[in-house]
């Protein structure tokens, strides 16, 4: 049984802070769609800084398109604000659905990835001449995060279609896929 | 028409609906993305980053918008009537029209005018709205899903 993640699901929808926003009309259609600017605002800036990285756009100086990461991670707090809204409102779509766990742990690899690039190759940005590659732990992040980000979107895309349903009485396995009831003899 | 209709509507596998809308999603964060940025570079945001050098991001725009040109014909293939019936599809091509006519005058007015790297207010202005345009694409996309009226027929 997953215990875990049954008392996340009731722990989550104890908090009633933003209940009224979401079920009201538009609550949920409006934070869906400032979801959506958040992570063009990630794409676009992290996403842009990645590529430079990657290679594309040489004569763009790398230190000077970092400046606009500050708006990439403004759309990473947004998300995460307007990700959290949607956490509590509806637990159980998303703490046993496998989509939203590979959607969690992208954004884990994505935030370790962060962690060791500014640990180790983005001191080296700076004493680099303009239009050289950069070093290649520096490309190995670029890409890196280039994939854990889409894989995000796409997992978030997915969440709707791996939507879980109620269980039946043999309950959800190690993965939990489906929702648990209170069927005879489970929790 | 009415077999890929079909095939977009029932199909089950995730290669076609649910890959159709995520590559749809990528689209949007390349095209609203990559503009955002575009427009923050021209109302002053990392001002080191040299203006010019914004003409290599267009290519990648026109990638994205056709993405999504493609993937929105598709989609528009499986549910017309739901669709075609909603007044918010028409306000988002507008809006998806209008953010592509400040995309274009950034890069043929607003890019070449800031000589030295100072962008005349008016500049300013159009990226202002090409913010606003795109915010609010990505919006009334959204609310798609929540104004239709018609699902399959009229």
């Amino acid at each position: 049984m997953p215990i875990f993640q049954m008392w996340l699901v009731t722990t989550l929808r104890g908090i009633k802070l933003v209940a009224p926003f979401m079920e009201s009309k538009w609550g949920w259609a409006i934070c869906e769609s400032v979801h959506f600017i958040g992570l063009s605002l990630l794409i676009g800036t992290i996403g842009v800084f990645d590529l430079r990285l990657l290679g594309f756009g040489r004569r763009v100086p790398i230190l000077a398109l970092h400046r606009l990461i500050p708006w990439g991670v403004a759309g990473f707090v947004i998300n995460i604000v307007t990700g959290l809204m949607f956490l509590v409102t509806e637990p159980d779509q998303y703490i046993f659905n496998p989509s939203f766990h590979l959607k969690l742990l992208c954004i884990a690899i994505a935030g370790l990835n962060v962690a060791l690039f500014y640990l180790i190759p983005f001191r080296k940005l700076g004493s680099l001449a303009p239009g050289a590659p950069p070093p290649a732990l520096a490309r190995a992040a670029g890409a890196a995060s280039l994939c854990c980000w889409i894989t995000v979107i796409a997992c978030g895309r997915f969440l709707t279609f791996y939507r879980p349903v109620p269980c039946d009485k043999s309950g959800p396995g190690l993965i939990a896929t489906c929702i648990p009831q209170r069927h005879a003899g489970q929790l | 028409m009415t077999a890929v209709s079909s095939w977009v509507r029932d199909s089950p596998s995730a290669f076609a609906f649910p890959m159709i809308l995520t590559l749809h999603t990528i689209g949007m964060g390349i095209v609203a993305g990559l503009n955002a940025a575009i427009a923050l570079r021209v109302l002053g945001f990392a001002p080191s980053v040299p203006l010019s050098e914004a003409e290599r991001v267009f290519p990648a725009l026109w990638f994205g918008f056709w993405l999504n040109a493609i993937t929105g014909v598709f989609l528009l293939l499986g549910y017309p009537t739901k669709a075609l019936t909603n007044p918010m599809f028409y306000t988002k091509l507008a809006l998806v029209a209008l953010g592509l006519v400040a995309q274009t005058r950034i890069r043929r007015r607003v890019i070449p005018a800031s000589a030295t790297n100072s962008v005349p207010w008016r500049g300013k202005l159009i990226a202002a709205a090409s913010l606003v345009c795109w915010a609010s694409a990505i919006t009334t996309g959204r609310l798609l899903a929540y104004t239709y009226t018609k699902l399959t027929t009229i």
